[in-house]
C-alpha cells in the first residue's frame, strides 16, 4: 500500500464523514460581518494560526500511531489544550467521530485505530478523540505520508471554507477554487512547520481568537446551517 | 394482528413468530437480519409541509406510552421542526434531537448518514433501549429519500394540497418507500382533490406496496399508521424486515425518437 489513493480519499469531499455540516468557521465568521471578498485573507489567517496546530496534530497521532505501543492521550491533551473554546473541541470531536467510524470499518484491528478508543483523557470533554487524532491513526492503517497528511488537513480547512461559502456568500464557483491555489505557499509552509513539531509539547498553540469568540457566539444562532 | 390492507403479503406470518421461537431467515428469501434488539429506525421524507412532523407527533401521541421512542430531525435551516415537536409535548424533550445538515438535506439522510447516525446512537445510549427511532428528513424534493443503512423502514408523505397529480410523477420514494401517505384528506374538498383517485394513482405506482390516507382528525386512519408502524416493528423484532433502497429514480419509458 502506498497510501496515494488513500491520501486522495482523505481529502475528498464526497468522503462520507459528515464533514459537509462543517464550515470550518465561516458561518461564525459571516454571522459576525465577515464579506466575501474576506475570505481569502481568512483563509491565510487558519492556515497560519487553527490549521496549522491541527495538521501538526495530525502527524503526531500519525507518528504515534505507528509506535508500539501506541498512545494517542498526550497529543489528543495537547490539541484539545490548544482548542480554547468547548464548541470548536466539540465540534472536532463530531467530525472526529464521523472519521473514527470510517477508520473501524477499513482498518479496526490496526493498532493505531483500535488505540483510539483510549485517545480521550476520561473525565474530560470531549470523550472522543479530536478529529486531527483520528485522521492520523487512519492514515497510519492506510500508509499515507507525513506530508501527504499534513496537506490533505490543511487543504480540507480550506475547501471546507469555501464549499460553505458557495452557501453563504455566493458567488462564482469558480474564484474559490483560485482562492484556493492563492493559498499555496502559505500551504506548504504550514505543512513544513507541521511536520518539523517533534512532540505534543511542543505543538503550535496558534488559536485565533477571533475564530474563537465566533465559535462560542454560534450555538445561539437559531437560523445556522452548519455545526461551528 | 389487525387485518388491515397496510400490511404486506408476507406480514401476517411472520409477525406471528416470536423472536424467540422460530428461525425466520429460513423461510426468508433474501437473507433476512436476525433477530435484533436494537431500535427500529424508521423515517419519513416527502416535500416540504406535507405533514411529516405532524406524523412523527401522531405516532409519537398514539404509541409513546407503549413503547420507548426517540426522534431525530433533520431542519435545513433551523431546529423549528424539533421545537414544533417538543412544543407538542408528545415525548420528553431530550428524546427529540435536531441534526445540522449544512444546507444538504439530501446529503444527510443518503449519501453521508454520519450526522443521522451519531444522533440515533446518541439517542439509543441516552435512553436505550429504545424501541422505536423515528427520523425525520428535511423537506426535499420527490427524489430524496433514505439509505438502508439509517433507517430499517420508511413513509413518504404527499399531501392532497400539493395536488391529486402528485402521486402519478413517481419517483423513488413514491414507488419503493414501504409506506406512502396521502396526508391531509380532510382538506381535499377545498382543494378540489379526488382522494379516492389519488389513492389509486398511488397504489398503481406501488405493485402491492402500501398507500395510506391519511388526516390528523380522522382517527381511522390514524389508527391504521400506528398499526403498520407496531407491524413493522414486529417484523423488525423477528429478524423479517429487510431495510429496502427506493433506489434511484425510476427510468421512464417513453421512447426516444432514434437518430
Ligand atoms: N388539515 C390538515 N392539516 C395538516 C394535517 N397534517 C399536517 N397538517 C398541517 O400542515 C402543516 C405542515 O405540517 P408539518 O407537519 O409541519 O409538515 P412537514 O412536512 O413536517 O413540514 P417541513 O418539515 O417544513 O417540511 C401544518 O400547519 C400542519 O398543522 C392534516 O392531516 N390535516
Ligand atoms: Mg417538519
Amino acid at each position: 500500500m502506498t497510501g496515494e489513493l488513500a491520501t486522495l480519499l482523505l481529502c475528498d469531499g464526497r468522503l462520507p464523514v459528515g464533514a459537509y455540516t462543517y464550515s470550518a468557521g465561516l458561518e461564525p465568521a459571516v454571522a459576525a460581518g465577515l464579506t466575501r471578498d474576506q475570505v481569502p485573507g481568512l483563509l491565510r489567517a487558519r492556515l497560519r494560526t487553527v490549521s496549522v496546530t491541527e495538521a501538526a496534530a495530525a502527524v503526531l497521532a500519525l507518528r504515534a500511531g505507528l509506535r508500539d505501543p501506541v498512545d494517542h492521550a498526550p497529543v489528543q491533551a495537547a490539541l484539545a489544550a490548544r482548542t480554547p473554546t468547548a464548541p470548536l473541541r466539540e465540534a472536532s470531536a463530531a467530525l472526529g467521530r464521523g472519521v473514527h467510524r470510517l477508520a473501524r470499518r477499513l482498518a479496526a484491528d490496526h493498532p493505531a485505530v483500535a488505540a483510539l478508543e483510549h485517545a480521550a483523557v476520561p473525565g474530560t470533554a470531549p470523550a472522543r478523540p479530536l478529529r486531527p487524532i483520528v485522521t492520523g491513526a487512519l492514515a497510519a492503517a492506510l500508509g499515507v505520508g507525513e506530508a501527504a497528511l499534513a496537506r490533505t488537513v490543511l487543504y480540507d480547512d480550506l475547501q471546507t471554507v469555501t464549499s460553505a461559502a458557495l452557501k453563504l456568500l455566493p458567488g462564482d464557483p469558480l474564484d474559490a477554487v483560485a482562492w484556493i491555489l492563492a493559498c499555496e505557499p502559505q500551504l506548504e509552509a504550514a505543512v513544513a512547520e507541521s511536520r518539523a513539531v517533534t512532540s505534543a509539547d511542543s505543538l503550535p498553540a496558534r488559536s485565533a481568537p477571533l475564530t474563537e469568540q465566533w465559535a462560542l457566539e454560534h450555538p445561539h444562532n437559531e437560523r445556522r446551517l452548519f455545526l461551528a | 394482528m389487525p387485518d388491515s390492507p397496510l400490511l404486506p403479503s408476507d406480514a401476517h406470518a411472520s409477525s406471528a413468530h416470536s423472536a424467540h421461537t422460530s428461525s425466520p431467515q429460513s423461510t426468508h428469501a433474501h437473507g433476512a437480519h436476525p433477530p435484533t434488539r436494537r431500535a427500529l429506525r424508521v423515517g419519513v421524507a416527502g416535500p416540504v409541509g406535507t405533514g411529516k412532523s405532524s406524523i412523527l407527533a401522531t405516532l409519537c401521541g398514539q404509541l409513546a406510552d407503549s413503547l420507548a421512542m426517540a426522534v431525530v430531525t433533520n431542519d435545513i435551516y433551523t431546529d423549528e421542526d424539533a421545537r414544533f415537536l417538543r412544543s407538542a409535548g408528545v415525548l420528553p424533550t431530550d428524546r427529540i434531537h435536531a441534526v445540522e445538515t449544512g444546507a444538504c438535506p439530501h446529503t444527510a439522510i443518503r449519501d453521508d448518514i454520519s450526522a443521522n447516525l451519531d444522533a440515533v446512537e446518541d439517542l439509543e445510549a441516552a435512553h436505550g433501549p429504545l424501541d422505536v427511532v423515528l427520523v425525520e428528513s428535511g423537506g426535499d424534493n420527490l427524489t430524496a429519500t433514505f439509505s438502508p443503512a439509517l433507517v430499517d423502514a420508511q413513509i413518504f408523505c404527499l399531501d392532497v394540497a400539493g395536488g391529486g397529480d402528485v402521486a402519478r410523477k413517481g419517483g423513488p420514494g413514491i414507488r419503493g418507500a414501504d409506506l406512502l401517505v396521502v396526508n391531509k384528506t380532510d382538506l381535499a374538498p377545498y382543494v378540489g382533490v379526488d382522494v379516492t383517485r389519488m389513492v389509486a394513482d398511488a397504489r398503481g405506482a406501488r405493485d402491492e406496496r402500501p398507500v395510506l390516507a391519511l388526516s390528523k382528525n380522522d382517527p381511522d386512519s390514524v389508527a391504521e399508521l400506528a398499526d403498520w408502524l407496531r407491524d413493522t416493528l414486529a417484523r423488525h423484532r423477528a429478524g423479517t424486515l429487510v431495510p429496502r433502497d427506493p433506489g434511484p429514480m425510476a427510468p421512464h419509458s417513453h421512447p426516444h425518437p432514434r437518430p
